[in-house]
């Protein structure tokens, strides 16, 4: 076998394992519903789903920034209060409704009301990740550290007090 | 009475220790604000690749990685916990080990582009893997799946083109005549 067929045997392995990737991430997607476009942050209403929150939708945001407090890093994202409108009517959402931001993952979660987050002085937003994932992070005393942060989301909750 | 012959030297499992200590290093210290799954890649895909070669002996990039694995692990490295680093560190030597097996030429430039693809995809296939069973994210949640894939596979190929052209360095060098002396 000459080197030119190995290469293209390793060309050819590397096609076949990105397409058994993103195949069986297809099929993955095809039994939980068509409803949830890939790699969206589902929303839930009072307990029903009403979007899922997709990358492309960042697009359509504006970014903010703040420096955080406590380890001096600037932390640049979208305001979930922006997210949220962009899949809420916000005549659904009063003061004292609750927001719960969770990650599965990390098995972390923060409760906000709607009062909390729609003050865009409390900084209540998505930074990036290094690793593209969302962090929600604040300026807010009890969303203002490392470990209060809620790094991975992946779920989004808003219920009627 | 004839001793059976170590399959690497003492002095190449020194610099194969020394290639997996320069991963983890890398991994800490070229922190770059790219915000892309994958993007570390470029540095240590570029290191397992020069290790690979200053060492050519199939095993030598597992050897990097299962090195590079454990001590990661023991660090704390890692979103995932110690066993996740572990096996998605040690996958980028098998794969990289198993392409250069393959591919044989370890010095063309389109070789280690590929070994390097190839060992950052083994990485990116045991996240994946262990995320479908535990549930944990690979930045999928904001950048989508596709695009998660792509960048671990563009990261891996510029690590393995910037390795291949570092090992094309060092030959011009002189650095292979002289470890020719050592070992």
């Amino acid at each position: 076998m000459n080197q030119r067929t190995r290469i293209l045997i390793a060309v050819c392995i590397v096609l076949v394992l990105v397409g058994v990737v993103l195949g069986i991430d297809a099929l993955r997607r095809g039994t939980r519903g068509p409803e949830l476009p890939a790699g969206s942050v589902p929303i839930y209403v009072d307990g029903e789903l009403v979007a899922g929150f997709t990358p492309d939708d960042l697009d359509q945001l504006g970014k903010t920034s703040f420096v955080d407090p406590v380890e001096g890093k600037t932390q640049e994202g979208w305001l979930l209060r922006d997210v949220l409108l962009l899949h809420v009517d916000e005549a659904d959402l009063q003061p004292d409704t609750l927001i719960t931001v969770s990650s599965s993952s990390r098995e972390k979660s923060a409760q906000l009301t709607w009062a909390e987050v729609s003050n865009p002085d409390h900084m209540v937003m998505f930074d990036l990740s290094n690793k593209g994932t969302l962090k929600l992070v604040s300026v807010l005393e009890k969303l203002d550290t490392r470990d209060e942060w809620v790094q991975d989301t992946d779920k989004i909750e808003v219920a009627a007090p | 009475m004839k001793t059976k012959e170590a399959y690497f030297s003492t002095f190449q499992l020194i610099l194969l220790a020394l290639f997996a200590a320069l991963v983890v290093v890398s991994k800490i210290a070229l922190r770059t604000p790219l915000q892309l799954p994958g993007h570390s890649g470029v540095f240590w895909m570029a290191i397992v690749i020069v290790a690979a070669g200053v060492v050519p002996k199939p095993g030598a990039a597992s050897l990097v990685g299962l090195t590079s694995g454990i001590i990661a692990g023991f660090l704390g490295m890692g979103d995932f916990g110690a066993l996740n680093t572990l096996l998605s560190y040690t996958m980028v030597g098998v794969g990289t080990d198993l392409a250069l097996l393959l591919m044989q030429d370890r010095e063309n430039l389109v070789v280690t582009t590929l070994a390097g693809m190839l060992g950052h995809l083994g990485k990116f296939l045991v996240k994946w893997v262990l995320g479908a069973i535990t549930g944990a994210p690979l930045g999928f949640v904001a950048l989508g799946l596709a695009r998660a894939l792509v960048g671990y596979v563009v990261f891996g190929a510029l690590g393995g083109l910037l390795g291949g052209l570092t090992l094309k360095a060092l030959r011009k060098a002189g650095f292979f005549a002289y470890l020719a002396e050592k070992r």
